[in-house]
Formats: structure tokens, C-alpha cells, sequence
């Protein structure tokens, strides 16, 4: 790979508990007069909607709400929200989520300012027209897509998740207001947490990871082997606060060095059967890790030694360590290790990986892969 | 669709976060080009309106001037017609006019057309107004425009050409006639001559009793008289016979200077007994010769000096003056003092047996003549005359 040059672009963030009161001003200053508010139930029944509403209306700012957003958020909800954008002459977009109504959010403001459905814009780089601004409030901490480049969106009929990767997806403000963690169920605190580490160690052996993406993934890694547990337990702010460091320096990192095959696979796996992001990693990451360890043990090593706290006399065996120690670490947490768990149509495997092997998070994983390789991972983690 | 994504895509270097400025760039290009078009279009609309020649006044429900076009202030005396009501502007009245065409457009939806006389700047002129409804995009009538066109000159022409129509049709007819009666005018005058160059012999036959010589003398009588009259017709066919067209009359360029003067030579002798004062005259020297028949313009001026002589019975003046009018005309006029002619005449005067003289005396072909003769010279001959204030006579000749 003869480039060395690298890219690391993030939005303004906006980082502190109580930082989510900032809403209304952040839109007002990047000329709102009528948001569009992207949330789902979940978030209304905690309340937080309403708290959004509140601060929006302190701005003299009027709102259309939008909340026909499910996991894995699908085209035709993309589609519908553009419309009502437009329709109701919007002109900022804020959502209030975890990854799927963010994702939505953006494909809603990607289809409402650049005209036609949201497949054409598959791929990266496709967008040619700015998008309406705007400001994010993750509300998990893990999808890390309110500072991310890329937008997953679920083609339905196709059933496959679309990659739409552009710097134009990079929302211009993100508000990461530790207290909504506050609310949040255990398992969706796990899920979010252990969507990050993935993030973390994808992000850090790509090949295209650079000294700025790298220390934000080591340190995300650390963080959440660290304080996880005793979040869980307290549910002390503090270390929700961690978290939320933890994820957003996560997406800081693989919004600019992409992923890899546990990814490419989770893509494939959640567009095809509709698996949670969420769940798929403590299964697939271990099997992923131990499969790129040829291409770079001193990196997978890098990870052990933070896992681990300690290296071992080789690379690979601290890197091997690590991987075990990781999972040792998601039995701790009681979630699903096997594939089995979470899928029941093995049969439907080699479709999935032959699918992944499309996938662009492909395209930066330090060892290439065929799909009968991938089907392997797939077995083994089964 | 996503398969050529690359690796290079990924780091992106190339690409970045899209802003508004170049749309905002983009957006600000279209809204100058458009602005641009629609400036022209303003213009174009301007155009049209300056070129359109009537007063034009857009005015409002209630009677109030909202806009004019620059005809307005030519034609009307008004300065700032704006937010003035119409009625006050154009009529100086203090109430809406009866009818009005305005609310007459109105109620019926459809244009209104009216004649009205303004008199501006000391003359009358003949106005046609049109008053039409504007709508808007729902088609309710939200202001009226207001046309008013100058129709004077066309009234004018309009006349002048039924005139001349008229005109021409009589004077057909009399041609016509006069042919007819020519055939056996002649026969009678040739016989009377021959009865007359007999009578010397009859009389020589006839005995000298009394009673022959009565005879004699009757018969002697009665044939002149036939003569006489046979003359008097005889003239009366000639003139009408000026009617119709001359197909090769021979045009040379006439001196309407020297015609009058040799008119007023033929007159001296009777102007000496009655009136020596009376002619005025006020020729122009640098007179341009009109192209003509000057036998023919001689008797248009004699008849015209003869007719104000008749007017000013034995006091008065006549001026004859010639001039030049503009590039198109050589004029003659004949202007007296006398008792002019009344109103109701003036449209009949130049028609053939139109007189104004007791039965018997003249035969009203004078003026129509001059009127034929006039006219086969492309030129016009005009009267301007109210009872008891004269008359003048104008002979416009086109420049050669
Ligand atoms: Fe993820």
C-alpha cells in the first residue's frame, strides 16, 4: 500500500453531562427554524424526547418528530422521513438515538437534500450535494455513528445492509451527554459497550489505521475492560462517563481507518436475518481476531497487552491470551458467545458470507478473505 | 453498484464534508441570471407600454388613480395624478361621472367603450375611452385599466372621406346628365341660330301691317331668349362637365401670385366703381409654382374673389394671401369680412346646385366647380366660416 497519507475527520462534540441542553442553541446556530427530530419510542417512554421538545422550544425552534425507526433501520423509512422533511420544509436534522435512528437520520437528510431513493448513494463517495446540518445525541454508548462517516441502511427487498460511506455523513455537532446512559437497560449497555471494543480492535488493525486512529482505539479498549463491569453494577456516572468516552473515541477511530470481516459479516448477518448489531460481536470478534493474527501479531498483540495488562514473550502468544481473556470477559458479562445463540439458520451461512465478502469493511482487514474463509470463522464461532 | 469502492475511497482524501458555498454560489448564479431575465423582460414590458400611444390610467375600485403612463401627462394637464380620483382628474367633477365606463365594465364584466369631447388646451378633442376590468390570479376584478384615444384627426378624415365620397357620386351623376343634355342643347342652339339667320327674310315677306310687324318683332324675341337660355345651359353643361376625369390635361408649373393678380386686372374696372379699397393683398414673393392648368386656377379664383365680393355687399375687406404650409403645401386663401356662412351650409357648400341665392339667380355651380378643379390638382379646397363672421376660402396646392 504505497499511500501514507491518512484523513481524520470528527464533527464538533460537545462532551459533558448535562451537554445535551446545548441542543437547541447547536441547531439554532446552524440556522434552524424547523428540526427534524429523529428518535425512537424507547427514548420517548424514558422521557428524553420530551427533554429535546423542552430545549428546542426554549430556542423559539419548531419541530417535526419522526420515530418510524427500527433496528437495522430500512430504506423505505428513509424514504418516508425524506419526504416529511421535505414536505414540511425542515431545514436541520437532529436525532436522538443509538446507531438506528441515527443511521436513519442521516439517510433521511442524505435523500431529502440529494433527491432519488437512498440505494443510489450505496458505496463510497456518492454524495454530490451538501446535507442539511446536523446534530447528534447518541444515546448508547457504542454505534459511535454520530462522529462516523458511514450510514447502515437495511435494503429490504435485497436484504442487505447498504454501506453509504461519505465525509458528508460526518454530522457537523455531536452532543455526548453521559446522564442518558443513566436509563438504559443493562443488556443494551453491554451490547453498546462491546459494539465499541469491536470497533476498537477492527478499527485498529485495519490497514489503513493511522497513529491518530490508533491511540483512540487502544484507549477505548482499555477503558471499557476497565470500567464495564463496574458500570454495570454502580451504575455510577462516572464510569458511564468512561463509556461514553470510550465509545466515541472508538468511532472516532474507525470513521477513519473502516473495519473488518466481523463487521462485514455483522452487516451481512443483520441485513439477511435481522440479527441486533449488538450481539453478533462477542461471537464473531474472537474468531476474527484469531484469523488476522498472521497478517499482524505484533497488532493483535497491541490489543492482548491491553486486555491482558501484561505481554507475553511472543507476540502471538499474548495476542492468543488476549483473544481468550476477551472471551472470558463477554462469559463474564452473560452474553451469548455461540452463534447458534443468536441464529437459528445455519443453512443460511454460506449465503451470509458470500454476501459479507461484498461487503467494503472488507476492503481494510489485514488478511483478505474468501467467503468459504469467512464461512469457516462462521463454523467455528457456531 | 458499491463493488469499485476502494481503499482510497475509504481514507477519502480527496473528498470532504460538502458545505452550503458552492450552493449558495450556485444558488446566487441563478438568482442573477434570472434577475437578469426578468430586468429584461421588465424592460420589454416598459417598451411596450411607452409605444403604445393612449392615455393609459390603471385605477382602483374606489375611483383612485393608481398609475398613468407618460401619454397621460402630454394629454393632461394634471401633474400628480396619483391617489387623485379619476373623475376629478379627467373631468374636474366632484362625483363619479354618469354614466361611468368604469363601473360600467364592472357590471357587465366585459369592456366599455364611450365617446367623450375633453376640451384641452383651447381645443375640443374627440376622445374614445375603454375601460376594462384587470383580475387577478382568482379572475376578481382588482383594478380597472382606463384607455383614452385621441380620435379627433380620424373623426376628421372620417368626415372629409364621406364628404369626398359623396362628392364624387354627385358630381357622376351630373357629368352623366350634362352629357345627355349636351346632344340636343347643341341641336337646339344650332336651330335657334338658323331660325335667327331666317328671320330677316320672313320679315322682308311679312307685309308692313302692324300686326306683322309685332310678329316679327315676337318671333325676333323669343328665338334670342331661346338662344340666350340654350347659352346659359350651354355653360351650365360645361361646368358640370369638369366632373369627370380629364384623361390628358397638360400640367406645367403655374404662378398662383401672377393668376391673382391678373383675377383682380379682369375685376378692376367693376372694383374701381364699387369698392377701391376693399382687396387686400399679402403674397408671398418666394411662392413656389405649384403644377397645374392656370386657365383652370383662374377661374377658381375669380369665382372664389366674385363669392366674397357677393359677401361683402359694399363694405368689407378680402384678403388674398398665399403661403406655404409645412413641406406639403402651396396655399391660397380668400378671407372676407362678410356674412358669412351659416353652420348648417358649410358641408353643402361645394355641392353642385347648392345655393344660397334666390331661385333664379346663379346656379350654385361656382364652388363645386372650383371644388373639381381642386381636387383633379391633388390639391383641397377648405371654407372656415360662421354666420356674421366672414368666411376665408382655402386652396391647398401639394408642392411640385
Ligand atoms: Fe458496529
Amino acid at each position: 500500500m504505497p499511500m501514507s497519507v491518512r484523513k481524520f475527520s470528527i464533527p464538533e462534540i460537545l462532551f459533558g453531562r448535562g451537554s445535551m441542553q446545548y441542543v437547541g442553541t447547536c441547531a439554532r446556530r446552524l440556522g434552524a427554524e424547523k428540526v427534524f427530530f429523529v428518535s425512537d419510542p424507547g427514548l420517548k417512554k424514558a422521557g428524553w424526547v420530551d427533554k429535546v421538545f423542552e430545549l428546542l422550544e426554549t430556542e423559539k425552534l419548531s419541530w417535526v418528530y419522526y420515530s418510524n425507526v427500527v433496528a437495522n433501520p430500512r430504506d423505505h423509512q428513509v424514504q418516508e422521513g425524506a419526504q416529511l422533511y421535505l414536505d414540511e420544509g425542515c431545514d436541520v436534522v437532529v436525532s436522538l438515538g443509538g446507531g438506528s435512528p441515527m443511521d436513519a437520520a442521516k439517510g433521511i437528510a442524505l435523500v431529502a437534500s440529494n433527491g432519488g431513493k437512498v440505494h443510489q448513494y450505496e458505496g463510497a463517495n456518492r454524495i454530490h450535494r451538501p446535507l442539511p446540518p446536523m446534530v447528534f445525541i447518541p444515546s448508547t454508548a457504542g454505534s459511535g455513528s454520530d462522529v462516523s462517516q458511514f450510514a447502515i441502511i437495511n435494503d429490504v427487498q435485497r436484504r442487505v445492509k447498504m454501506s453509504i460511506i461519505s465525509r458528508t455523513l460526518v454530522p457537523n455537532i455531536s452532543i455526548i451527554d453521559p446522564n442518558i446512559l443513566t436509563t438504559k437497560t443493562k443488556s443494551l449497555i453491554i451490547a453498546a459497550a462491546i459494539d465499541a471494543i469491536a470497533h476498537a480492535a477492527e478499527s485498529y488493525v485495519s490497514k489503513i489505521a493511522s497513529p491518530f486512529t490508533e491511540v483512540h482505539s487502544l484507549k477505548s479498549i482499555d477503558i471499557i475492560i476497565k470500567v464495564l463491569p463496574a458500570a454495570l453494577e454502580t451504575r455510577g456516572i462516572d464510569a458511564l462517563e468512561q463509556l461514553s468516552v470510550a465509545s466515541t473515541s472508538a468511532g472516532m477511530a474507525f470513521s477513519n481507518a473502516s473495519l473488518g470481516i466481523d463487521h462485514a459479516l455483522a452487516h451481512s448477518l443483520g441485513g439477511m436475518l435481522d440479527v441486533v448489531h449488538g450481539l453478533i460481536h462477542p461471537v464473531l470478534l474472537p474468531h476474527v481476531l484469531r484469523f488476522n493474527l498472521p497478517a499482524c501479531p505484533d497488532k493483535v498483540a497491541d490489543i492482548g497487552e491491553i486486555v491482558l495488562g501484561k505481554r507475553y514473550s511472543s507476540d502471538e502468544k499474548t495476542a492468543l491470551a488476549g483473544i481468550e481473556k476477551l472471551e472470558e470477559f463477554s462469559h463474564q458479562l452473560n452474553v451469548s458467545t455461540r452463534l447458534r445463540d443468536i441464529i437459528t439458520d445455519r443453512a443460511s451461512l454460506p449465503q451470509v458470507c458470500r454476501m459479507a465478502v461484498n461487503d467494503s469493511c472488507l476492503l481494510t482487514n489485514p488478511r483478505p478473505a474468501t467467503w468459504e474463509e469467512m464461512l469457516q470463522i462462521c463454523e467455528d464461532a457456531w | 453498484m458499491k463493488m469499485d469502492t476502494r481503499l482510497e475511497d475509504l481514507i477519502g482524501l480527496e473528498d470532504t464534508k460538502l458545505g452550503f458555498f458552492k450552493e449558495v454560489q450556485i444558488k446566487m448564479r441563478e438568482l442573477q441570471e434570472s434577475n437578469l431575465k426578468l430586468k429584461e423582460k421588465r424592460q420589454q414590458i416598459q417598451a411596450i407600454l411607452d409605444g403604445i400611444t393612449d392615455v393609459m390610467a390603471v385605477i382602483s375600485l374606489d375611483y383612485r388613480i393608481q398609475s398613468v403612463n407618460h401619454v397621460f401627462y402630454r394629454v393632461f394637464p394634471h401633474p400628480e395624478p396619483q391617489d387623485e380620483f379619476c373623475y376629478r382628474v379627467f373631468r374636474n367633477q366632484d362625483s363619479p361621472c354618469s354614466p361611468c365606463p368604469l363601473s360600467e365594465a364592472l357590471e357587465t364584466n366585459h369592456v366599455s367603450r364611450q365617446m367623450y369631447i375633453y376640451h384641452l388646451k383651447g381645443e375640443n378633442r374627440q376622445f374614445e375611452i375603454t375601460a376594462s376590468p384587470l383580475r387577478d390570479q382568482r379572475g376578481i376584478p382588482e383594478h380597472m385599466l382606463l384607455l383614452k384615444r385621441d380620435v379627433t384627426v380620424e373623426k376628421e378624415y372620417q368626415a372629409k372621406y364621406y364628404h369626398a365620397e359623396k362628392m364624387a357620386t354627385i358630381g357622376l351623376l351630373a357629368a352623366g346628365v350634362a352629357h345627355e343634355i349636351n346632344n340636343p342643347l347643341t341641336a337646339i342652339c344650332g336651330f335657334a341660330e338658323g331660325l335667327k339667320r331666317r328671320l330677316p327674310r320672313l320679315e322682308e315677306r311679312l307685309g308692313d301691317l302692324q300686326n306683322d310687324k309685332k310678329l316679327a318683332r315676337d318671333l325676333q324675341e323669343y328665338v334670342e331668349t331661346i338662344i340666350a337660355e340654350g347659352h346659359r345651359c350651354r355653360d351650365i353643361v360645361q361646368n358640370l362637365l369638369t366632373f369627370s376625369p380629364r384623361w390628358n390635361a397638360s400640367l406645367t408649373a403655374v404662378d398662383l401670385n401672377f393668376i391673382v393678380v391678373d383675377v383682380l386686372k379682369i375685376l378692376e374696372h367693376h372694383l374701381k366703381k364699387k369698392l377701391p379699397n376693399a382687396i387686400c393683398l399679402d403674397l408671398d414673393p418666394a411662392l413656389p409654382r405649384p403644377m397645374g392648368i392656370a386657365a383652370e386656377l383662374k377661374q377658381v379664383v375669380l369665382n372664389l374673389v366674385l363669392n366674397a365680393l357677393e359677401a361683402i355687399q359694399n363694405q368689407g375687406k378680402i384678403t388674398l394671401r398665399t403661403r406655404t404650409r409645412g413641406d406639403d403645401w402651396i396655399v391660397l386663401s380668400v378671407k372676407d369680412t362678410g356674412y358669412g356662412i351659416p353652420e348648417e351650409n358649410l358641408d353643402k357648400l361645394f355641392e353642385p346646385f347648392f345655393t344660397t341665392k334666390p331661385v333664379g339667380k346663379g346656379i350654385g355651380i361656382g364652388l363645386s366647380t372650383c371644388y373639381n378643379i381642386i381636387r383633379q390638382h391633388k390639391g383641397e379646397i377648405q371654407v372656415e366660416s360662421s354666420a356674421g363672421q366672414g368666411a376665408t376660402f382655402r386652396v391647398k396646392l401639394p408642392m411640385p
